[in-house]
């Protein structure tokens, strides 16, 4: 059994074997460890604008440097702190809470993870050209296109998120068939914790919002390096566009932060408080709703925008209906405080602290749902401080709770309670002073963004109350770093299961070993540990829950659709881009009807079709062990998508050789994107091909191992499905 | 303009449909439950909405969001209603107990594509006007809403417990459906380009139309309403549908897993 003093042998201390482990648990403290030194990075750069702002007319920093600082800020808060600790908690817990050894794809959990150190490298390096992006975290068009940004900032944003972007995708498509695949015996999905369930409708949540932003930021790029003008309305392209797709994403981004808080939440406020938690159901219902809706209100951002009426209305009317689920959620957290035995601990007053200003942020937000509220509060410090109450005063704070709780789990060893409440003190008065007094300077217009104000009756004394506030949140930071340092070294040894916890999690060694259980407690409940604890109390005594009937997908399948549905969202955007810019009837230069050739597509698409037919073939043979027809088909297939290949090529060059290339025309533009991210696919598509032929060569695919080549086959029809909607939309132009 | 007598058209047909509906109803089955009956009532009274009130008669080829909320009732409302008020027990019995997975996955492929597929369909810009102008193209087009409506909530709401969909394939059966008409919905309502043409700048007898443009209600406008009907509601109604889900999903034990009444008799005194 592994004890707390196991962190200090030699064979498991060394450097390299972190950066080589596919341990689910180093993997999710490295994911921590990046997100606290990106919290320090970001938390200087919000010192820096609140000191720029402490008192008016202030020249500390340069408006150049002001505008690469809250860009840098929000983007580093975004991509480097909230997406990783919450992919870090998610990975070191989750497979715990389900009983699991570890993730279902330990290999692709760790490469998720160097994404990130990646994509941060590229983001930040920028500095060092002597650009950094300085167009928003948002990146607005125009502003964000090569006439208005023409240094490499921007482009090291976009570069630094695609990669970011990878990572967090394989890293959420790795919950979920952890999660679908992964569970032990006897955890059926309806007694999974809470903080399983909604972590995995969060990971759900990642795989289909990442991509709206992969498809803006790809358009960009290519408006950037490549001369096309998709944003650019100058050249006619449509700068609302960008906002519309970021926001696709930005939104429903929210939730992606939100989730994690509401899963951390519903597992600290129970057992603090010694109960279960009130109205399991809902709780776990209501998050799924969320995530349904939070597709459907991107559009509040964009009231200021001339949207129209109709639209401002019914995006108004979404927003109101997404608060329901989340503030149903606030009565199930206080329901459970109600009545239970509550423990004051560190971990408790964050979540209750998370209560309050959650609901304070929450407010706010319903306020901005009413288009006029909006028109009047719009880029004002009213904005600030609202998501900042959400984020920082809601999810952060969470976040907190979260690291006093599960942090005896993680390291063996307990935070000091004392340095926690200093922590706690600190951070609620700081955090309460630098946002709260910003609802006022949003209500007396001032503007977010601008590096510096006229001293304007009572804006410098808010303002330096709030720059005072930041420096209590950086010395409560200060004590948490402090505070884990010291703990590592001489913290109390924290047992198994120090808190009382019902979740599995505790059911083993504090830190779990290699693969987590010696032994797993019978699972017949929502809370297994809690049973096994108190037998004459167990819940399953007194409250069914569905049983496990031990279905469990295969993983490499779950992986696969979760990543064709991601691929299909990036896909459909395209589309639109493409349907958006060539409905009308005003395009100068070359068109769909001008410029390509139909029935020679149409061949092509045939050959690509028929490749369907043949893997299909293909699979067939494998599952009955005919090797030989097996690798025929399989060859065949190849061929034929190679073919295809070929007729793109051959497409390409005629219409190059008529002078039609990327930065002719917005026809020119969305066709060369859609018809070229398409191709690159076939090709990444076709070199798969290849590796399952050569492992069908070299015996190792049998038809044992069939599931591998079907998950495969997903990706492949997918390829060809999307085929069917472009050579629908831009060859046989069915919108018009 | 609820009002002007004109724009009520009690003279419809739907009047027979919906007398047909009733007596087959009534003789097929007896013994129905009182929410089974409301549900029909209802139903039956969103299909007279439909056609007989101002809805109907602005559908005509004046207003598109007029034709948009006729075809959401036909589609989504209507079709909900009569499969709620099918009788369990009754429509079971016509079928043996076996699990039929081959004819739920056909239920569900049909529903899935019959629902979503009805919508863009009818929207492709020719057969829009087309079905608009002819009466008889028109009348195929509302049936088709109803009997793809029917298929579509089969698999979630269907009498029949076999060709259900589990409340985990439901909810991804209804939110994929949702971003389908999300899609068109966001074309309808982003698009410069019209897209049902008949729809455009045109004048009625009434003079109603001359009024609504006059009060800034042009056909674009019209059109973006069109869009966003198509739109949020459905998707609003699937979240809906989406939430008793959820609820028979944590609620519902499986028959095997309900422990027997004897254990269940045992548990106080384990309690003690």
């Amino acid at each position: 059994m592994l004890q707390p003093d196991d962190l200090v042998d030699p064979s498991r201390r060394n450097l390299f074997s972190w950066v080589c482990s596919v341990d689910h648990k180093r993997i999710g403290i490295m994911y921590m460890l990046l997100a606290v030194f990106f919290l320090l990075v970001g938390g200087v750069e919000a010192l820096l604008i609140r000191a720029q702002l402490a008192v008016p007319k202030n020249d500390l920093v340069s408006p150049q440097m002001f505008n690469q600082l809250f860009t840098l800020h929000g983007t580093t808060m975004v991509f480097l702190v909230g997406m990783p600790v919450f992919t870090g908690f998610s990975n070191f817990i989750v497979p715990l809470m389900i009983g699991a050894k570890d993730v279902a794809f330990p290999r692709l959990n760790a490469m998720s993870f160097w994404m990130l150190p990646f994509g941060a490298v590229l983001l930040y390096f920028s500095f060092f050209t002597g650009s950094a992006p300085d167009a928003g975290w948002f990146s607005y068009a125009p502003l964000s296109t090569k006439p208005f940004s023409s240094l490499p900032g921007v482009d090291y944003w976009i570069i630094g998120l695609a990669v970011m972007g990878i990572g967090s995708i394989s890293g959420a498509i790795n919950i979920v068939a952890t999660v679908m695949c992964c569970r032990a015996p006897g955890m059926s999905m309806q007694r999974v914790p809470l903080f399983v369930w909604i972590m995995f409708m969060q990971a759900i949540l990642i795989v289909i919002t990442i991509p709206p932003l992969n498809s803006a930021i790809s358009m960009l790029l290519i408006d950037r390096v490549l001369g096309a003008a998709f944003f650019e309305p100058a050249r006619g392209g449509s700068a609302l566009l960008w906002q519309h797709f970021f926001w696709m994403f930005g939104h429903p981004e929210v939730y992606v932060f939100a989730l994690p808080a509401f899963a951390i939440v519903s597992e600290v406020i129970p057992v603090f408080s010694r109960k279960p938690i009130y109205g399991y159901a809902f709780v776990a219902g209501s998050s799924t709703i969320i995530v349904l809706l939070s597709y459907t209100v991107w559009a509040h951002h964009m009231f200021a925008v001339g949207l129209g009426m109709g639209p401002n209305i019914f995006f108004a009317a979404a927003t109101l209906l997404i608060a329901l689920p989340t503030g149903v959620k606030i009565f199930n957290w206080t329901a459970t405080l109600w009545g239970g035995s509550i423990r004051f601990t560190t971990a408790m007053l964050f979540a209750i602290a998370f209560l309050i200003q959650f609901v304070v942020g929450g407010l706010t937000g319903i306020m901005f749902a009413t288009v006029p509220v909006d028109w009047q509060l719009t880029d004002t410090y009213f904005v600030v401080a609202h998501f900042h109450y959400v984020l920082v005063g809601g999810i952060v704070f969470s976040l907190f709770a979260a690291t006093y709780y599960w942090f005896p789990k993680i390291s063996g060893r307990m935070l000091s309670e004392r340095l926690g409440k200093l922590q706690f003190w600190l951070w609620l008065i700081g955090f309460n002073a630098t946002f709260g007094i910003q609802h006022l300077l949003g209500l007396m217009g001032m503007p977010r963004r601008v590096y510096t104000y006229d001293d304007n009756p009572g804006w410098a004394l808010c303002n330096g109350i709030s720059s005072a506030g930041a420096v209590f949140m950086a010395a409560g930071t200060l004590v948490l770093v402090w505070n884990i340092l010291k703990s590592i070294k001489s913290g109390a040894v924290a047992g198994d299961n120090p808190w009382e916890g019902f979740t599995l999690e505790w059911g083993t060694t504090s830190p779990p070993p290699l693969e987590n259980f010696e032994e797993l407690p019978e699972i017949k409940s929502r809370r297994p540990v809690w049973d096994a604890d108190h037998p004459d109390l167990a819940d399953w005594k007194t409250e069914k829950t569905p049983e496990d009937r031990g279905h469990r997908p295969a993983a490499a399948k779950v992986a696969a659709w979760s990543f064709v549905i991601s691929e299909a969202i990036f896909f459909i955007l395209l589309l639109v881009s493409y349907v958006v810019f060539n409905s009308g009837d005003e395009i100068e230069g070359p068109t769909a009807e001008t410029a390509l050739d139909v029935s020679r597509t149409g061949i092509f698409t045939f050959i690509l079709l028929s490749s369907s037919l043949t893997f299909w073939i293909a699979e067939r043979c494998l599952r009955k062990d005919k090797i030989g027809g097996f690798k025929l088909w399989l060859g065949l297939t190849i061929l034929l998508g190679c073919v295809f290949i070929g007729g793109q090529v051959w497409e390409y060059s005629g219409l190059f050789s008529n002078g039609i290339t990327v930065n002719r025309n917005l026809f020119a533009s969305t066709f060369f994107t859609v018809t070229g991210f398409h191709g690159l696919h076939v090709t990444g598509g076709i070199i798969v091909l290849g590796i399952m032929f050569m492992l069908g060569r070299l015996g190792y695919l049998t038809s044992k191992r069939t599931h591998v080549f079907a998950a495969v086959g997903v990706y492949w029809h997918f390829v060809d499905v999307v085929w069917i909607a472009v050579f629908s939309i831009i060859y046989l132009d069915v919108f018009k | 303009m609820m009002l002007i007598p004109e724009l009520w058209n009690w003279a419809s047909l739907v009047w027979l449909a919906i007398g047909i509906i009733l007596l087959v109803y009534f003789v097929t089955f007896k013994n129905v439950k009182p929410m089974q009956r409301f549900a029909l009532g209802l139903g039956l009274a969103f299909m007279a909405i439909a056609f007989v009130s101002p809805i109907g008669y602005l559908a005509k080829g004046y207003v598109f969001s007029a034709h948009m909320i006729q075809h959401l009732l036909m589609l989504l409302i209507v079709p909900l209603c009569f499969i709620l008020a099918l009788p369990k027990q009754r429509v079971s019995s016509w079928f043996s107990d076996t699990p039929k997975p081959r004819l739920a996955k056909t239920l569900v492929m049909a529903g899935w594509l019959g629902g979503v597929g009805a919508m863009w369909f009818w929207h492709v810009p020719t057969f829009c006007s087309v079905s608009t102008q002819n009466a008889s193209l028109g009348l195929l087009r509302d049936s088709s809403f109803l009997l793809a409506g029917l298929v579509f909530w089969w698999p979630i709401f269907g009498p029949l417990e076999s060709t259900r969909l589990s409340p985990p394939s439901g909810i991804i059966y209804l939110f994929s459906a949702c971003l389908g008409c999300t899609l068109l919905g966001i074309y309808i309502t982003f698009t410069n380009s019209t897209v049902c043409p008949i729809f455009a700048g045109s004048a009625d007898s009434l003079g109603v139309m001359s009024k609504l443009q006059a009060a800034g209600f042009t056909p674009m406008v019209d059109q973006n309403l069109g869009g966003l009907l198509m739109w949020v509601p459905p998707c609003s109604l699937y979240v809906g549908a989406i939430i008793s889900l959820l609820c028979r999903w944590y609620k519902v034990l499986d028959p095997e897993s309900v422990p027997s009444p004897v254990v269940g008799d045992h548990e106080p005194a384990h309690l003690v």
